[in-house]
């Protein structure tokens, strides 16, 4: 098993190695190098131990149907197959009811990656890891033969690359990845929304930002959820943007927004970056808060934690891919 | 200040061009870091609450611009290279001469709160501390003894530290030495001076030492400390057995008011921590009491006296106040020991009663007795002899006599005898007609009808007292110089008093006479006094005695030499000294001796500087303040401080760019 891993690989890294030295310049330089490539084979291997036991692909859908599970009743209607009433009931009560079953479907994984200009502070890091991980799970969806599609948006620019199948469609998420095109404002509201309406099946979306859009992200958040997706939202933070005082900045400076919103002359004295600090924290807080109400699954990603630890903890949290 | 560097008229223009270019470059916007952050709405909420701050943000910029406009300043007074007047003199030499004599513990006028001295050390210090960089001063303190409190240096923090340490001593100063001392020290120097901190309140040498310096080569300068005069002094102390009751003491005490004003004192007097006695005296302005304590038991050996103020005034710390000077309120005396007087007599041993005479003295005397040969061989009995009796007969006296109390019976038996006091005739059954009955020899004693077979008279001379007389002549004489001698032109033997009863009485007033005479016991000395003292005086016997063990009243202990039974004390603190024989027959044995300020001028508090109408110049000025650089040029210290400033200003301040 270990040797076909290894051939897997270097066939990976084979294919990759040109396609590398055509995207230099970009955010994803080097981005998905051949330790980034076993460190995917890697996590593949701890992926199916995690799962171990579970048929491909019976990741089951909220939607009730020709299952096998039993799942609820319902008043029998005039044309509904007669092979499902529940004659128990009948017999007993007279009453005409309908069993329904969990219909089991193949449950589509779309992974959005913000790539506004926010996601491109620190040269760009909160972009690559967010590339990182969201390609580390989508090389995950892929062995286990989901169909992982993915989007990288802003308010500029919105690709999506239509869901694939099988794992040697990752070579096509990286080259999506890498040829996405990046900056913009932060939009997760429209991007969200656009996402789940190309959607044809709702299924499960991970979204990889920054989610630095006060009003924005729950609004999109919540028109996944209306859309009968099941996000998961991963917080991608850059921990010296987290706590300024990591970086000991101090005087008279102009804050400019790196979204190309206005600048804002400030005096910064240790209690202003506490206090940024201190709202930050607040600021991640709610958005936890948010979530956790709305059912949706939260993760914070900081930049320091290696990606693969980071997926690694999504899988033994479970409620992602698990 | 002189400015060294660039004048006042260089300075302007760059001062003035500098705070115009900080001005404009302040009325320009500032150019502020740019730092671009991915979350503005975060800062933006965050930011508000120092936007409401705008005010003191604009007076903070004022401030700067007067930082910045002080520092210009600062560059500008550096490159003036401003130096202080001080640096541009000719170099001094000083020496600071400080009174710390017992007078100098009483209050002064200036600060009542301090003492003379504490006030003479504050301007001493003033005084080192106005020093040049090139100047350079020695302190003398000036006491019984003379020592150098600072050697010569410039720096006043060499100074100080021997200036806080002068402490007052007993007595007077000895401002003749200490004026020497400090000529010596500074005439070779370059601008030599003398300064003079004293009270004025001197000896006689002192203030004609001082008159001198005044007038010698050595600018000299004096700064009286005046104070209040008001002093009662103990000026003497002294205990001492009765002659004819050696087992009882008496006491003296002598108290007198040095000021200007009438006073009421107490004088308590105890012995051995017992109170012996209790007066109180008043004083009329200079007038002095005795007072004396009479049939004390002679069993007490130790007498403080200790003066007060009747109206039991006391310090804040329920101590007895002071009566002005508090070195001269107590005074000491120890009871003299009971010592033996060493008598020798010569005799031939026919003659018995002199012997049988000087025997019933036996509690007071040490009695041995030699033949005349013996005598005239020069026997050791005679080199210990306190007094020697001469009852020879017809033998003949040694030649020469002993230096020692001398009892000599008809002296002139020989015509070559070696007596110093000549003849004058020889006598045939001699009628004593004259005798001197008040003189203590001849106390009790009638001597007019005794027979005497044959004598001689004397030739006396000026100071000789004619104790018997016959018919105009001297018969029975007293010479008294070094030694006592009392000589008598007959023999006892071709008379009859010896069997008088007088004859003994006689001998017993001789014996008395001369022990009082030789009672030098030293019973107190003064402070400073370094003297020769005479173990046997201290009633410590000298035999073989090399070295004594002396113990000051503060515990501290030194050995000294003794040479020939004597040795040297020079005692600084009044109180209890303890001599002790160290070796020779005496070893372990010890005396105490009293040592007591007893000097009226040192207790006198009048200032006798004002009496010598010293010339103006001779009054020292105030001393400059100051220096605040004592050395190194003052721009290096302004750039020091520039570079202070910019280093505040940047720390407090950093990280901001204003163009």
């Amino acid at each position: 098993m270990a040797k076909a891993n290894e051939s897997i690989a270097a066939g990976l890294i084979a294919r990759l190695a040109p396609k590398r030295r055509e995207a230099k310049g970009s955010v994803a330089d080097d981005l998905f190098d051949e330790a980034f490539l076993k460190q995917l084979e890697l996590l593949q291997v701890i992926a199916r131990r995690l799962f171990s036991g579970r048929q491909r692909s019976e990741r089951k859908t909220r939607k009730v149907g020709s299952g096998q599970e039993f799942a609820d009743h319902r008043e029998y209607s005039p044309g509904d197959d007669i092979r499902y009433m529940d004659w128990t009931v009948w017999v007993r009560l007279r009453h005409a009811l309908i069993r329904l079953f969990e219909e089991d479907e193949d449950l589509p994984i779309r992974i959005i990656i913000d790539t506004s200009d926010s996601m491109m502070s620190s040269d760009g890091k909160k972009l690559r890891y967010a590339m990182q991980v969201g390609a580390a799970l989508a090389y995950v969806g892929l062995a286990n033969l989901d169909r992982v599609g993915v989007t990288m948006a802003s308010r500029k620019a919105h690709t999506t690359l239509p869901a694939v199948r099988g794992k040697g469609r990752i070579f096509r998420v990286f080259e999506f990845m890498r040829g996405a095109e990046s900056g913009g404002k932060t939009d997760l509201k429209a991007t969200c929304g656009r996402v789940a309406a190309e959607s044809p099946k709702p299924g499960l979306t991970v979204v990889l930002s920054d989610f630095y859009d006060l009003d924005g992200a729950s609004e999109g958040l919540n028109m996944l959820r209306f859309r009968k997706h099941e996000p998961v939202a991963i917080q991608v933070l850059d921990p010296d943007e987290a706590d300024p005082r990591r970086l000991a900045l101090r005087g008279d400076v102009k804050l400019m927004d790196i979204e190309g919103g206005g600048d804002r002359d400030v005096t910064l004295a240790p209690a202003t970056l506490t206090a940024y600090a201190e709202a930050h924290e607040r600021f991640c807080a709610q958005l936890h808060s948010s979530c956790r109400s709305r059912g949706i699954h939260y993760i914070r990603a900081d930049t320091d934690v290696p990606f693969d630890d980071l997926v690694l903890r999504i899988f033994r949290e479970g409620g992602v891919l698990g | 200040m002189t400015l060294g560097g660039w004048t006042l008229a260089q300075m302007w223009p760059l001062m003035a061009v500098g705070t115009a270019a900080i001005t404009a470059m302040y009325l320009l916007r500032m150019r502020r870091r740019r730092v671009v952050v991915p979350f503005a709405a975060l800062w933006e909420q965050v930011t508000r609450q120092s936007e409401s701050r705008r005010l003191w943000r604009k007076l903070r910029r004022l401030l700067s611009w007067l930082v910045q406009v002080l520092i210009l300043g600062l560059i500008c007074l550096a490159l003036g290279d401003p130096k202080p007047e001080v640096w541009l003199r000719d170099p001094m030499t000083t020496a600071v001469v400080i009174d710390r004599s017992a007078s100098m513990t009483a209050p002064s006028d200036e600060q009542p709160l301090q003492s003379r001295l504490a006030v003479a050390k504050m301007h001493a210090e003033e005084a080192v501390q106005g020093l040049g960089p090139t100047d350079n001063a020695v302190v003398i303190a000036a006491g019984e003894e003379v020592a150098v409190a600072s050697p010569m240096a410039g720096d006043p923090s060499v100074l100080v530290p021997g200036i806080k340490a002068i402490e007052a001593t007993h007595g007077e100063a000895d401002l003749s030495r200490a004026l020497a001392l400090a000529t010596h020290a500074v005439s070779e120097q370059p601008g030599p001076r003398i300064i003079v901190l004293t009270d004025g309140a001197l000896s006689t040498a002192g203030a004609e030492a001082l008159s001198q310096c005044v007038e010698g080569p050595v600018p000299c300068t004096v700064r009286t400390i005046p104070g209040p005069a008001e002093n009662v002094a103990i000026t003497a102390f002294a205990a001492r057995r009765y002659p004819y009751a050696r087992d009882k003491i008496e006491v003296l005490a002598e108290v007198e008011n040095l000021g200007d004003a009438a006073i009421l004192v107490r004088l308590d007097i105890e012995a051995d921590g017992v109170s012996v006695g209790q007066r109180e005296l008043s004083l009329p302005a200079g007038a002095s009491e005795r007072v004396s304590l009479p049939q004390l038991d002679a069993a007490r050996s130790r007498f403080i006296a200790r003066l007060s103020h009747a109206n039991g005034a006391t310090n804040d710390d329920g101590t007895p106040a002071a009566v002005g000077l508090a070195h001269d309120d107590l005074a000491y005396a120890v009871v003299p020991p009971l010592t033996p007087l060493n008598v020798v007599l010569v005799t031939d041993g026919s003659n018995l009663f002199v012997e049988a005479a000087l025997l019933t003295l036996d509690d007071h005397i040490r009695l041995s007795a030699i033949d005349p040969t013996a005598a005239r061989a020069g026997a050791a009995e005679l080199e210990e002899a306190d007094v020697v009796f001469f009852d020879v007969g017809a033998e003949k006296l040694p030649d020469p006599l002993p230096s020692k109390h001398l009892v000599i019976f008809d002296p002139w038996r020989h015509e070559d005898s070696p007596f110093f006091i000549p003849k004058r005739a020889d006598k045939v059954r001699p009628f004593l007609t004259e005798q001197d009955r008040k003189h203590p020899i001849m106390d009790h004693v009638v001597l007019k009808d005794v027979n005497i077979g044959r004598g001689t008279t004397f030739t006396t001379a000026p100071g000789d007292q004619m104790l018997v007389g016959t018919l105009g002549e001297t018969i029975g004489v007293l010479r008294e110089k070094a030694t006592v001698t009392v000589a008598f032109g007959f023999d006892p033997r071709q008379s009859d008093l010896p069997m008088r009863s007088a004859f003994p009485v006689l001998i017993d007033n001789i014996v008395r006479y001369v022990a009082q005479r030789e009672a030098g016991f030293v019973a107190s000395i003064g402070v400073g006094q370094g003297r020769e003292l005479v173990l046997a005086k201290l009633g410590l016997p000298s035999d073989g005695v090399t070295r004594v063990e002396i113990t000051a009243p503060d515990g501290a202990t030194h050995e000294a030499p003794v040479e020939r039974g004597r040795f040297r004390l020079r005692a600084l603190q009044p109180g209890f000294y303890r001599i002790a024989g160290l070796d020779g027959a005496v070893a372990g044995a010890a005396v105490e001796l009293a040592v007591n300020q007893t000097s009226v001028r040192a207790s006198d508090l009048h200032d006798r500087v004002a009496a010598l109408e010293l010339p103006p110049a001779a009054e020292a000025e105030a001393a400059p303040p100051p220096d605040p650089l004592s050395g190194g040029p003052l721009w290096t210290l302004i750039i020091l401080g520039v570079a202070g400033i910019i280093a505040l200003e940047w720390a407090t301040y950093h990280r901001r760019v204003t163009v």
